[in-house]
């Protein structure tokens, strides 16, 4: 243990340092075809890619430091930006489409920086003559255009974001979703709601182990597609370490079992967009997108995809280890709080998820529906202070903070510039979601999950703008398949939170959890894809 | 998985030690035992094991000791920052009522287990104290002592601290 801790020092400093470097590398402006602010945004993004994988300071600290250093470094109000204007020149082109403009208008040698309704974009000209201070280019646009003057200096190729943008992601609507998310859960652990609901459901389960392990795989799941996944998993193991107590010690059911409960948890997450804050990742990738994809068209697109990667985890855990056991006897007796408190949380719960439900009938927008749960459960302290005070803000901090980077990655162009470094125009689509999909798992299974479908959401979306894929790109398919593609890492123990509780009873050994693990990995990655092309399709 | 978290047993006479620590072993892996002869032993030891860096996580400590007695060592330890926190128990047959009611209202004892006992129920004793111990340690993540301590108990303080968060 001790060595393995070094080991992780030494990865924390060795990140802490690349880290560091690499972005004051950056900030030299070492690149042509980037724009300085493409420079500073690329420095946040190096930064925050080294302290998010090796965590010198936790992950959502890292996305603090990313809204912090967005806002001091990029933002129209922060000290660097605060006075730069655009210094413009006006082009100005014959019927034939030739202009002459001063040589340090030329972007990468190649382009010019075209500003127009206070947006920039990079126009590829070509160079017909060239003095020591002028050029004549042609250029498709035929009367006056402002371009930069220099287009090496501040302003030039980005207008700046406003501070409160940056900050802005802290109360974004899928933020809100989250937060009602949270209280709501909170509820169901103060009122014990998810134990009883727990019991409740297991009941038409009966004895026989096979369809006990289905119960409790159904039932992990549902909870965990509402409550966070770690959250189930807690409570799920307080259901079955009893069961668990009945089973001799040699028989496998004890691993089947205690297997289930993580990756029922890690699969459920994926069926609501409040399951996991992966899930957030893609809403708020969409939404840069001008997309909003209501909670329910979520749940439709992703359940049935969830339903068959939960059967074959039954199955796999089932036939894996197998068991001698005939019956066995469930013993969860909790009943329902019936506590006017605990009666007022069941009809906000059961109201939320009806409207949350119902979102194409009424059109009521999911993150402002969770506000409901959120004011509803502060009335008459069914959740106080202290619940308050528990719910996991650093969450929220974490994805708010992957949401601002993709937002600077965005606006600077740089997400573009790091997808153009390979030609994909020699793939196709499938294939390109095919690696994006199993780079995401890849990295997830060694880091957060949330941290990886930031990092990698950015590039996929960015994909679509590179001109090559043109229509046969999706970007709701594709931000899906990324956020989704992390949800179904789960070889390791610390691939995720629940594996490492499971671990952590002492009852599964790592190899068994990695056997399965990879299996659903393996199949799961080629079946999303299947589901997104054939079914995903069909609604977006 | 060594940790940094120590049982500590007091007890002079061999035989009762040997059981004592017998009844422990299987904790062992998780928190390295320290036996001692005497309260003053014990205080050497103490002052090694911060100097190390280490803490106290439980105290098993037999009342009649060779020079200063077992509960006035329990009372003398809540002035150590690293046994203040510690679980405390005493292990005797000889604690008279004034001692004991001492001990409680002084030295915060947590237990009392009277000699003889039965391996099992010590071991329960020793689990609970120690799951206790673990929940309200400030910064130790007690998702790694499931397996060797009360596992539901650390599962339900997880999800009722809100300490279950999905990453």
């Amino acid at each position: 243990m001790k060595n393995n801790r070094t080991i992780l020092k030494k990865f924390e400093f060795i990140g802490l340092v690349i880290g560091l470097l690499g972005s004051a590398f950056f900030l030299t402006g070492p690149f042509d075809s980037l724009t300085v602010a493409g420079h500073i945004s690329l420095a946040i993004f190096w930064l925050a890619a080294w302290f998010y994988i090796s965590e010198p300071i936790p992950v959502y600290a890292t996305s603090l430091l990313v809204m912090l250093l967005g806002a001091l470094l990029l933002s129209k109000e922060g000290p660097i930006f605060i006075n730069a204007k655009p210094d413009l020149y006006t082009l100005s082109t014959d019927s034939t489409g030739i202009g002459i403009v001063p040589n340090s208008a030329l972007f990468n040698q190649n382009s010019i920086l075209v500003y127009e309704k206070g947006n920039w974009r990079t126009e590829p000209v070509s160079i017909s003559k060239s003095t020591d201070s002028e050029s004549t280019i042609s250029f498709t646009a035929n009367t006056n255009v402002p371009i930069a003057a220099n287009a090496y200096t501040l302003n030039s190729g980005y207008e700046p974001l406003s501070y409160k943008t940056i900050f802005g992601t802290l109360a974004n609507p899928i933020i809100v979703l989250f937060l009602g998310g949270f209280m709501l859960a909170r509820g169901a652990v103060k009122y014990k709601l998810d134990n009883a609901l727990t019991a409740y459901l297991l009941r038409p389960f009966g004895k026989k182990p096979a369809f006990i392990l289905f119960g409790l795989i159904l039932v992990t799941a549902i909870l965990s597609a509402f409550m966070s996944n770690t959250a189930t998993t807690a409570m799920m193991m307080t259901v079955i370490l009893p069961i668990i107590a009945a089973v001799p010690d040699n028989d496998k059911f004890k691993t089947a079992i205690v297997l289930s409960i993580p990756v029922a948890a890690n699969i459920g997450g994926i069926a609501t967009p409040i399951g996991t804050p992966p899930n957030a990742i893609v809403v708020a990738a969409l939404a840069q997108h001008k997309i909003s994809i209501p909670f329910s068209d979520w749940v439709i697109m992703a359940l049935p995809f969830t339903l068959v990667l939960l059967f074959l985890a039954w199955f796999l855990l089932h036939t894996l280890f197998k068991t001698d056991l005939k019956e066995l006897n469930l013993d969860v007796n909790a009943k329902f709080n019936k506590s006017p408190k605990a009666i007022f949380l069941y009809f906000v719960f059961g109201f939320t998820i009806l409207l949350w439900f119902t979102e194409n009938l009424h059109g009521i927008p999911s993150g402002m529906v969770a506000f409901v749960p959120i004011t509803l459960l502060t009335f008459g302290t069914v959740l106080d202070k202290n619940d308050i005070h528990s719910l996991s803000w650093e969450v929220l901090w974490l994805v708010a903070g992957g949401m601002s980077l993709g937002m600077l990655l965005d606006k600077t162009g740089v997400a573009v510039w790091i997808i153009q470094a390979i030609d994909w125009s020699m793939f196709n689509i499938v294939i390109i979601l095919l690696v994006f999909a199993v780079i995401g798992w890849i990295l997830a299974n060694f880091m957060s999950h949330t941290v990886t479908a930031t990092l990698l959401m950015p590039l996929g979306v960015s994909l679509g703008v590179s001109a090559n894929l043109g229509d046969s790109y999706n970007v709701v398919i594709a931000t899906m398949v990324i956020g989704i593609a992390t949800s179904i890492s789960m070889i390791l123990p610390i691939s995720t939170p629940p594996n490492a509780i499971a671990v952590a009873t002492n009852l599964v050994n790592t190899k068994d959890m990695a056997k399965i693990g990879l299996i659903i990995g393996l199949i799961g990655i080629p079946l999303m894809l299947t589901f997104a092309w054939f079914y995903w399709t069909l609604f977006y | 998985m060594k940790s940094n978290y120590y049982i500590l047993i007091i007890e002079d006479e061999a035989p009762v030690r040997d059981a004592v620590l017998r009844d422990v072993e299987k904790f062992e892996n998780y928190f390295p035992v320290e036996a001692v002869q005497s309260a003053e032993e014990a205080e050497e030891l103490i002052a090694a094991i911060q100097n190390e860096g280490g803490k106290i996580a439980l105290i098993l400590c037999d009342h009649l000791l060779p020079v200063k007695n077992g509960v006035d060592f329990l009372i003398e330890s809540m002035q150590f920052p690293i046994t203040r926190h510690a679980k405390k128990v005493l292990v005797t047959g000889q604690a008279g009522h004034q001692d004991t009611i001492n001990a409680v209202n002084n030295a915060g004892l947590d237990f009392y287990v009277s000699k003889p006992w039965k391996t099992e129920d010590f071991q329960q004793v020793v689990k609970k104290q120690l799951t206790d111990f673990v929940l309200k340690e400030p910064g130790l993540d007690p998702i790694p002592y499931m397996g060797i301590l009360d596992g539901a108990k650390i599962m339900d303080h997880i999800r009722n601290s809100g300490l279950a968060a999905d990453s």
